[in-house]
């Protein structure tokens, strides 16, 4: 077998470093694109990292802003500046339900929907339907 | 191809690529071999940098969890009057340098108006000055004389968020800042004595932020990275991080409103009578839970460095009185308890000496001559002769043993510390007239917390609690990572004994020295108290410790509330007597309660004639 020609063999070798160095090109940039890439995601972390904070910071802020707005002493004086003459009630203007405020209600909303008034209020010997309709609300 | 290129052409760019190659290695040899320590110090003082992040402090809430104390980031701005400096430099056309200039000048006057400051102040802090340092500190401009550019000229303190982005908007050149975070407690002075504060250099000083500092202050964390010339941090080249843990949330048993029901109570007392100082205490007597605890005088927490210290003690703990008449609950008590007496049982209250143990003792004055009265009465009408009998019936020693078991002589192990003990002596330590004076509350002193608390004792059925001030523990979830229950730290009385005499208390305020104070429906209990004040060694009448401690209902109590006040001053110059100056403190305030926390009437009140119902608990 005749032997390749010498310029052959280096065209090759000349072909195979140009690859190589391609091919050790593409991963230098495809390693400094991912270091780009890491290097962003980072700064894109640190980034919301400090809207976060930013966030909490003016949460507090308004949270304390609302603290001192509800603050008994405020309203009070918001109570006298706006002359709304809002005053705690005194025990005698007071009368205790002791019944559960939502049966009561619920029995006046049966009345009017089913128009059994009357029954259902004086027909005490038989009360089942009233039980039956507000044992939902219990 | 031709031959020539594949061996000259070839051999030319082989040689190249090898001599880059060559020039490379040894370059790398250099830097990595040759001057890799020098490079390495060099790249670590330039570029390594540790970030210190700052753990948020905790807050302090209220039992129903509002806001008693938080952290607001302020902001510190200033000027580095250089940098405008160096900006206008760069420009080298001297007409676009004046227009920035006037641009930057129309700036600071927006800057003045949005700080609140002058202009003309503004403007000198935009002057470029020096500094004095020390020369070994000199290395910064090159120049070893002692001198450096000032780049921080502060404007303003305490500029807040909103503001702050206003200034960002304007784009100062030269304007930097500080964040700081800084304490602030949005109820001004609602229960400062409890709640303490923190100073501007960021230390815990007094009440709940002191005592609870391990809790509140969290753990600062740190970042170790890069950063670049700039001086921004390279978030890639982090190496290191452990993440800020912020401090947990702690949450009182004051209740912001009953807090300010007593404050503005004794807003009114200290307007109207001048006193030394004077306290109120509200607690749920079931657990121990104070509601509310205030002294007059009291101060703003936002600024704690203008208040007087003394205005800063928590009297409740730290002072003590002499009880008073209040004391005699625990002769009635321990007599009762005892079955020495039944509140049937009778004294002659006219009698001016007794005989104890083989001798003549002089019994004690009276406000008004009593003759024979049953123990009901001694206690209604707080007679001191038949108090003084009461614990003679018991003797120095088991009177003495019910004055501990009340909580006299030793602290009520009150959370937030820095009270004191007050004086219980053994009976060794008596003299021949203590079995006399100590039960009508002479001859012992005790703080106005161990008076609630001993008073809360007959209202629970006769075991003293520990006074609970802290409710729970949160983390910055908020989920409970401790939680503080009732913690029972004696057996008084046995809980009959504690009813009887909690109806015997009800008869100070339906015919008794307080009568009037009553509120129907409500059976209040309690026990008013007027103490000479001890002047020189003597004791004064004309300065006196007024009191009123008691609790309602009494026969389901829900509230034990304690009035003490120091020395008042009544108008037209009478007697401040606790019927006088702590009664109507005391009703006025349950009244109040009544209503805010819905407590029900033990029996049924006629006369109401409108629809309301009062706040839910």
């Amino acid at each position: 077998m005749k032997p390749p020609p010498a310029h052959a063999f280096v065209n090759r070798l000349i072909g195979l470093t140009l690859v190589l160095l391609i091919f050790s090109g593409s991963l230098g940039l495809g390693a400094v694109w991912m270091r780009q890439e890491i290097s962003q995601a980072a700064n894109r972390g640190r980034l919301l990292e400090g809207k976060m904070a930013d966030v909490e910071r003016r949460l507090d802020e308004v949270n304390a802003q609302v603290a001192a707005a509800v603050n008994p002493d405020a309203l009070l004086r918001q109570n006298q500046a706006m002359q709304l003459g809002l005053l705690s009630p005194r025990e005698i203007q007071v009368v205790r339900v002791g019944e559960s405020p939502e049966l009561r209600l619920a029995a006046k909303r049966n009345r009017e929907v089913f128009n059994v008034a009357t029954a259902s209020i004086s027909d005490e010997a038989n009360p089942l339907a009233f039980h039956v309709l507000t044992t939902a609300l219990r | 191809m031709s031959k020539g290129f594949a061996t000259n052409r070839l051999s030319l760019l082989a040689v190249g690529v090898v001599m880059c190659f060559m020039t490379v290695a040894v370059r790398l040899v250099y830097l990595q071999a040759v001057d890799r320590d020098e490079l390495l110090r060099f790249v670590d003082k330039a570029r390594r940098q540790i970030v210190v992040e700052h753990a948020r402090r905790g807050a302090i809430l209220d039992t129903r969890g509002n806001l008693l104390a938080t952290s607001r980031s302020e902001l510190a701005v200033a000027v580095d009057p250089w940098s405008l400096v160096e900006y206008l430099e760069i420009e080298k056309n001297p007409a676009r340098r004046a227009q920035r200039a006037a641009e930057e000048r129309t700036k600071h006057a927006r800057l003045a108006e949005l700080l609140g400051l002058p202009v003309a102040d503004v403007e000198k802090a935009f002057v470029p000055a020096m500094r004095a340092v020390k020369p070994e500190d000199d290395t910064r401009d090159g120049k070893v004389d002692g001198r450096v550019k000032d780049r921080w000229v502060k404007l303003c303190e305490g500029v807040d968020e909103p503001t702050f982005d206003q200034i960002t908007a304007l784009n100062v050149r030269g304007v930097t800042h500080e964040r700081i975070y800084r304490r602030v407690y949005p109820g001004g002075g609602l229960a400062a004595h409890v709640i303490g504060y923190l100073n501007r250099e960021g230390t815990a000083v007094a009440g709940a932020e002191h005592k609870l500092d391990l809790y509140l202050k969290g753990q600062d964390g740190w970042i170790e990275s890069e950063k670049d010339g700039a001086r921004r941090e390279l978030a890639q080249f982090r190496s290191r991080e452990v993440p800020a843990q912020d401090g947990d949330d702690v949450v009182l048993t004051i209740d912001s409103v009953v807090q300010q029901i007593i404050e503005n109570e004794l807003k009114n007392i200290g307007a109207t009578y001048q006193p030394q100082f004077a306290t109120i205490i509200a607690s749920d007597p079931m657990t121990g839970a104070i509601l509310g605890m205030a002294n007059y005088p009291s101060f703003d927490l936002n600024a704690y460095n203008k208040a007087p210290l003394a205005a800063q003690r928590n009297f409740a703990v730290t002072d003590i009185i002499e009880p008073g008449s209040v004391f005699k609950i625990v002769a009635a008590g321990a007599a009762l308890n005892e079955g020495v007496v039944t509140p049937q049982s009778t004294f002659d209250c006219g009698i001016t000496t007794i005989d104890y143990e083989g001798r003549t003792i002089k019994l004690p004055k009276e406000d008004e001559p009593f003759g024979l009265l049953s123990v009901a009465d001694i206690v209604a009408h707080s007679s001191n002769r038949g108090a003084a009998q009461l614990a003679m019936r018991l003797g120095d020693e088991r009177f003495y043993e019910y004055a501990r078991r009340y909580g006299f002589g030793e602290t009520t192990a009150f959370a937030l510390g820095g009270e004191v003990r007050g004086i219980l002596e053994p009976p060794a330590k008596w003299d021949g007239l203590t079995i006399s004076r100590m039960p009508m509350g002479h001859s012992v002193a005790a703080t106005p917390l161990q008076v609630h608390m001993a008073m809360s004792a007959v209202a629970n059925g006769g075991v003293l609690l520990r006074p609970q001030i802290i409710k729970e523990i949160r983390d910055n979830n908020g989920a409970v990572v401790r939680r503080f229950g009732p913690e029972k730290r004696a057996t008084v009385l046995r809980p009959s004994t504690a009813a009887t005499l909690a109806q015997l208390l009800t008869g100070v305020v339906r015919v008794g020295t307080a009568k009037g104070f009553d509120i129907p429906g409500f059976e209040v209990a309690g026990k008013t108290g007027t103490t000479q004040i001890l002047v020189d060694g003597k004791y004064s009448t004309t300065h006196h410790v007024a009191s009123f401690v008691g609790f309602f209902p009494a026969s389901r109590p829900e509230i034990v509330l304690s009035v003490i006040v120091d020395d008042a001053h009544v108008p037209n110059g009478g007697t401040a007597y606790g019927r006088v100056v702590a009664a109507p403190a005391f009703k006025h305030i349950a009244e109040q309660l009544i209503q805010y926390l819905d407590i029900k009437p033990v029996m049924p009140n006629p006369g109401r004639f409108l629809a309301m119902q009062g706040g839910a608990r």
